[in-house]
């Protein structure tokens, strides 16, 4: 999602004639409202957006500004009109960098499974299943995959379909049986999942129950569990949740449940649309409760997250 | 704390002496037989690893960067292998490689400057920097890539930057230099010994500079728990008792008790701190839960320090923490900056080494050694939640600002030599 507001937001440039950096940057910024407006869950293209705006207003700061951070050769800061042609030509290339992340972190997350074990995951996250074919491929490990499907959450059911066809055992269970397997599978020494953004302050915003999970893995008395959260460092977005109801408040449009007249009542249809479906609905979880990030960077701590966006933005 | 050794018994010392005399493959291979037979443990393994890097930089044969990289890989990695429980041994060897990385990157900025003035192929990028500025913060060619293929980068704007990142499989230190080369060999060589000596003289010192900020940490009328104090920690509160009127509790003495028990546990370390008029109290090992409620802090020595901030110690320190964190008790840990892995612990790890049950079972004791299975874990693993204080030489740090301790210190390209090594994961 991210990677596609960048795209559009190349295509926006493409389409605005070369006037002043100022003024373009201002049609940049209008088109990404209006890309923001249109979806009710609006964090994942932020997060894109949001690198690309900063990636073009760094050349304005110029080369001086960033003197401490982009003395590496791929980091160096260009002038506006380079930048923009830079980004006009390589649309491809940041496609092909975004999978090619999910490739590291794919090798990086391979050494947290280990052989005899079994890891617990949910949601049918792409990188997970590249991180888990990855660890199948090696010889030396042979594990299981217990995967939590809801029934309604199509990615998961392909996802088991992918691991199943490499030959891994994967059991599924519903989402009201984790803490049940949590607690009586001993063998289960991680907790995998991916995310849709990574907040700034190290906590996510993934789908519905990513939060439960992450709680029970901390909490389900056992053995050490690590519950670790796969994702590109292109997802992480630059604002921080810290009012109830947390997801409403940082901009997602779902229904609101700290309203007790919410709860339990469907909303009225033209609110609805407005409003994210049931089944993609997201919910946040702490940082506290996350052991690690994996990114195509490393695995980094929960804390780690606010000095990589501090630093670069 | 090495155990005691009978005199026929080759040991670290006579290693360490013996090193310039003996060829190199001799003294590695002697190393791993130290290392094998746990004669080598905790922090004189990384001055061990140290010395003997330091002869591979010396005595084998390379040509280019490249090469020294890889045997010093090599010779690191055996050394690692031998001992997967002392991951002080991968701290060092990482520490080296990141050393040797530096010293080549600086020495191929010097040509690359140069030949940037005569050409013109740069005129699309920024002005280079002047040499001048470019000595703190040198200008690095595309991160190096070793074996591992792993793309290595530093910023959230890797995705739109502009070098082919990990498209090219140009490792940075094979940039062909014919001439210039040659004649870096040698200051090069000399450059990375300069550096190994300095990685020696900080392991040395750490415990020095950690027991500066003793006073820092340590009040006047405070009771003290010391579990099992290593040397690190010993010279922490003798230099606490210099400034400071305290009380420390021993505890964790069971532990020690060797064949030969000549006096009574730590009587040197009592002797010392009553002299600086500092009580101490000996706790047998049952009475620890009761004290802590008298006491103010809990002092160890880690073993290693884990990416997440989890500790490996000597076993027995959990129970302490464990016990401290109940009555909410800081907890603080004295751990050299040389300690710090950056790595996850594995499922090893946290299952504990299981070491020599002799001490508790004599073998003498026939019917005994028959009917019982004897188990003495040596290691504990400390999960980051039971950690209020890391006390490093650099001082007093806390678990979120670990990170910036390990990226300090290490290069990302080397992190991952735990992907050579047999453990498989981290």
């Amino acid at each position: 999602m991210g990677v596609a507001a960048i795209e559009s937001l190349i295509e926006v440039l493409r389409a605005t004639p070369s006037s002043t950096a100022m003024e373009t940057v201002e049609v940049v910024r209008k088109e990404k409202a209006k890309l923001l407006a249109s979806t009710p869950n609006p964090l994942p293209l932020l997060a894109g957006a949001d690198l690309f705006e900063q990636y073009l207003l760094r050349s304005l700061r110029g080369p001086t500004a960033e003197g401490s951070t982009g003395s590496s050769a791929s980091d160096r800061v260009l002038s506006f009109e380079q930048t923009r042609q830079h980004l006009l030509d390589n649309k491809q290339l940041f496609a092909q960098r975004a999978k090619m992340a999910r490739d590291n972190i794919a090798l990086w997350g391979s050494r947290y499974v280990s052989d005899g074990r079994i890891v617990l995951t949910a949601g049918g996250s792409r990188t997970v299943t590249k991180i888990l074919l990855r660890a199948a491929a090696d010889p030396s490990k042979h594990f299981k995959v217990i995967y939590v499907v809801d029934g309604r959450n199509r990615r998961s059911d392909v996802a088991v379909a992918q691991l199943r066809a490499a030959g891994l055992e994967v059991e599924t269970i519903s989402p009201h049986k984790v803490a049940y397997v949590l607690a009586n599978q001993k063998q289960i020494n991680l907790v995998l999942v991916g995310t849709e953004v990574v907040m700034q302050n190290g906590g996510i915003i993934s789908g519905m129950g990513t939060a439960q999970l992450a709680h029970l893995t901390k909490t389900v008395k056992g053995g050490i569990r690590r519950f670790y959260v796969a994702a590109e460092t292109h997802k992480i977005c630059r604002k921080t949740p810290i009012a109830y109801p947390m997801v409403n408040r940082v901009g997602v449009r779902q229904k609101d449940v700290s309203k007790f007249d919410n709860i339990g009542v469907d909303p009225a249809p033209d609110d609805a649309a407005a409003l994210l479906a049931e089944q993609d609905e997201v919910d946040y979880t702490d940082p506290e409760l996350i052991d690690g990030f994996i990114t195509e960077q490393g695995v980094k701590m929960a804390s780690a997250i606010w000095e990589m966006v501090d630093v670069y933005l | 704390m090495a155990p005691s050794q009978a005199t026929h018994v080759p040991n670290l010392d006579n290693l360490i002496k013996s090193l310039n005399s003996l060829p190199l493959e001799a003294s590695i291979e002697s190393l791993i037989f130290l290392l094998k037979r746990r004669q080598v443990t905790g922090d004189e393994c990384a001055k061990a690893t140290a010395h003997v890097l330091r002869q591979v930089v010396a005595k084998s044969k390379w040509n280019d960067v490249d090469q020294l990289l890889s045997r010093v890989q090599s010779a690191g990695s055996r050394l690692a292998r031998a001992a997967p429980l002392e991951p002080v041994i991968g701290n060092i060897v990482r520490r080296v490689l990141g050393l040797i990385r530096d010293e080549a990157s600086e020495d191929r900025n010097v040509d690359d400057l140069a030949s940037e003035a005569a050409s013109d192929i740069q005129s699309l990028a920024p002005s280079a920097p002047s040499p001048q500025k470019a000595a703190p913060a040198p200008v690095r060619p595309p991160p190096t890539v070793v074996s591992t293929g792993l793309q290595v980068s530093k910023s959230m704007f890797n995705l739109l930057s502009v070098a082919e990142t990990g498209d090219t499989p140009v490792t940075g230190a094979s940039t062909p230099l014919s001439q210039a080369q040659t004649a870096s060999v040698h200051a090069l060589r000399s450059e990375v010994m300069d550096g190994i000596e300095e990685i020696l003289d900080e392991i040395n010192q750490a415990d020095d500079q950690i027991a500066g900020f003793a006073d820092i940490q340590i009040h006047p009328g405070d009771y003290v728990l010391a579990y099992q104090p290593s040397r690190t920690v010993e010279r922490f509160l003798v230099k606490a008792a210099s400034k400071r009127r305290f009380t420390v509790i021993i505890a964790g003495l069971e532990s020690r008790n060797h064949d030969a028990i000549t006096e009574p546990p730590y009587a040197a370390l009592r002797k010392r701190l009553n002299a600086a008029g500092v009580n101490t109290i000996n706790l047998a090992s049952n009475g620890l839960m009761a004290y802590i409620p008298r006491v103010n802090k809990v002092i160890f020595g880690a073993k290693a320090v884990y990416q997440n901030g989890g500790l490996l110690v000597d076993s027995g320190c959990c129970i302490a923490a464990q016990a401290a964190h109940e009555y909410l008790k800081p907890v603080i840990v004295l751990c050299p900056v040389y300690k710090f892995c950056p790595e996850d612990p594995s499922d090893e790890v946290s299952r504990g080494e299981l070491g020599n049950p002799s001490s508790y079972v004599s073998y003498a004791d026939g019917p005994e050694v028959d009917a019982l299975e004897v188990e003495n874990t040596v290691t504990d693993y400390i999960p980051p939640e039971l950690v209020d204080v890391y006390l490093t030489n650099l001082g007093p740090q806390t678990q979120h600002h670990l990170a910036s301790i390990l990226a300090d210190h290490y290069k990302t390209e080397d992190i991952t030599l735990g992907l050579a090594l047999q453990l498989g994961e981290p």
